[in-house]
């Protein structure tokens, strides 16, 4: 088995996989290191609540970029995520989508902590953790769907993502100095907000 | 009253009067629609101009110039509620894909205006104001009891005569200038833009002005009323007004950070920047 191979049958098993995806994941760190990212998206995606679902534009635009990278084969009849509740959930295994939940997961994570409960939830840092790892692959795939639809702008964004990925680091790294430095929190917060920002309008500009 | 606005909203009656006039390849569109109290008039332009006005109280109308046959309009109306949506065609580029739209609503009207390029502008309004571009310039003035929200990425921002305002501005790259902006919460997150502010704080709001790299210039009258906290990590900051000290949860660094207040300290003002200069001036 390819890794091609492994990640086109990844999303259709959930936490089990057959003995010859094992065998795969025996031998493909890669692969391991895909698998247990996902996972703890996966982990980190149960916390989120109904009344913290994204603006539905975001899920729209996530289903968009999908059915373009053709990830997504549905009929013409429903277009939008946010028609189809239960879809919606199956695609939690998805980067992307994983990726963006994340992002605002982190984002609510800093802005509901009281001062004090930060340092003491190992929760927050670990999805900070997973979401900067996922970050990279995720800024990747943004920039080949605005190449693929809008080339004249992937230079732009790229710029907007280093920019914003600075303002993380930095941000990140001022929480790790002070846990308990208010400001540093909502450095990050704001920080993510403008990630999410850049992803968004990325996503909604780049269609044809 | 609730009742008076329903049945408004539902003897909306668009009547789509739709003059088309070619002029050098440009075509000219004139859009009515009645619309009850406090209408929700959504325009997003891929490319192009948005500019919108308080006018008639129970009507919209929405004149635009397309640049070419490469892009045209849809509209829809259902209760209280106008979308008008610009759809480029195969082929259409920042060019042919232009629209400009000049827009009239009534004042109490919630609009949002979403374009790439831009322009953007509203004002005379006292209903919400939602904005989002890419390099588009947004322009908000002359409003009153409402939300104005912006989003860009490096489109500059400018803001004034905000009363009552919610204001929440986030943009990227794009400086943003608020002059005479108050109200209960105003809040600009910026990343390499610079932040002004002049203004008097107004009495009771929330004022947070962040930037990571971006300076921030914040201009006061004598009398504002301020709790202030404003601290730049790698930067320097400057402060004009002689402060009552107060407690701050972190150290302050002499030319890296200062807090205290002003007056009875109505308003809470913080200024934030990871490296940009940071000053609080007195007019």
């Amino acid at each position: 088995m390819t890794c091609e191979e492994f990640e086109r049958v990844l999303p259709e098993h959930e936490g089990s996989h057959t003995i010859e995806q094992q065998s795969h994941l025996k031998s493909c760190a890669p692969c391991l290191e895909l698998v247990a990212d996902l996972n703890a998206i996966s982990e980190q995606a149960k916390f989120l609540q109904d009344t913290d679902e994204p603006n539905p534009r975001v899920w729209n635009s996530i289903e968009i970029a999908l059915r373009q990278e053709g990830l997504i084969r549905e009929p013409e009849s429903a277009p939008f995520l946010v028609h189809s509740q239960p879809r919606r959930r199956r695609l939690a295994w998805l980067i992307p989508a994983g990726a963006l939940i994340l992002l605002m997961f982190g984002v609510m994570q800093y802005k509901r902590a009281p001062v004090q409960s930060v340092a003491q939830k190992p929760v927050s840092a670990s999805a900070v953790s997973v979401i900067a790892d996922a970050s990279s692959l995720d800024d990747q795939q943004l920039l080949e769907v605005v190449s693929k639809h809008a080339p004249a702008m992937r230079a732009s964004y790229a710029a907007n993502l280093r920019d914003v990925n600075s303002y993380i680091r930095d941000a990140e790294e001022s929480v790790r100095i002070d846990p308990n430095d208010e400001q540093a929190q909502k450095y990050l917060m704001d920080a993510y907000e403008q990630k999410s920002m850049v992803y968004e309008m990325a996503m909604d500009r780049s269609l044809p | 009253m609730m009742f008076s606005s329903m049945r408004a909203a539902k003897v909306v009656v668009i009547f789509a009067l739709a003059g088309t006039i070619s002029a050098a390849g440009e075509t000219r569109q004139q859009l009515h629609f009645k619309v009850g109290r406090k209408p929700s008039i959504s325009i997003n332009n891929q490319y192009g101009a948005v500019s919108v006005k308080a006018g008639a109280k129970r009507e919209v109308a929405v004149i635009a110039i397309l640049h070419s046959d490469k892009v045209e309009i849809d509209q829809s109306h259902r209760g209280n509620r106008v979308d008008i949506v610009s759809h480029l065609l195969a082929g259409a580029d920042q060019s042919t894909g232009q629209v400009d739209y000049e827009v009239v609503v009534p004042a109490d009207a919630n609009v949002t205006l979403t374009s790439m390029t831009g322009p953007l502008h509203a004002e005379k309004l006292h209903g919400d104001v939602v904005m989002e571009g890419n390099t588009a310039d947004v322009d908000v003035r002359d409003v009153s009891d409402a939300h104005v929200h912006v989003k860009t990425l490096n489109g500059p921002v400018t803001l004034t005569d905000i009363r009552d305002g919610h204001v929440e501005i986030t943009s990227l790259g794009g400086d943003v200038i608020l002059t005479s902006v108050s109200g209960p919460l105003v809040s600009v997150n910026s990343s390499s833009g610079k932040i002004r502010y002049d203004g008097d704080f107004g009495d009771g709001g929330e004022y947070n002005l962040t930037s990571h790299t971006g300076d921030i210039l914040a201009t006061a009258p004598s009398y504002a009323s301020i709790d202030v906290t404003a601290r730049s990590e790698q930067g320097q900051v400057e402060n004009d007004f002689q402060l009552q000290p107060k407690h701050t949860s972190f150290p302050i660094k002499a030319g890296s950070a200062f807090a205290g207040t002003v007056g009875k300290a109505a308003s809470s003002v913080r200024l934030f920047s990871f490296s940009g200069k940071i000053h609080l001036k007195k007019r």
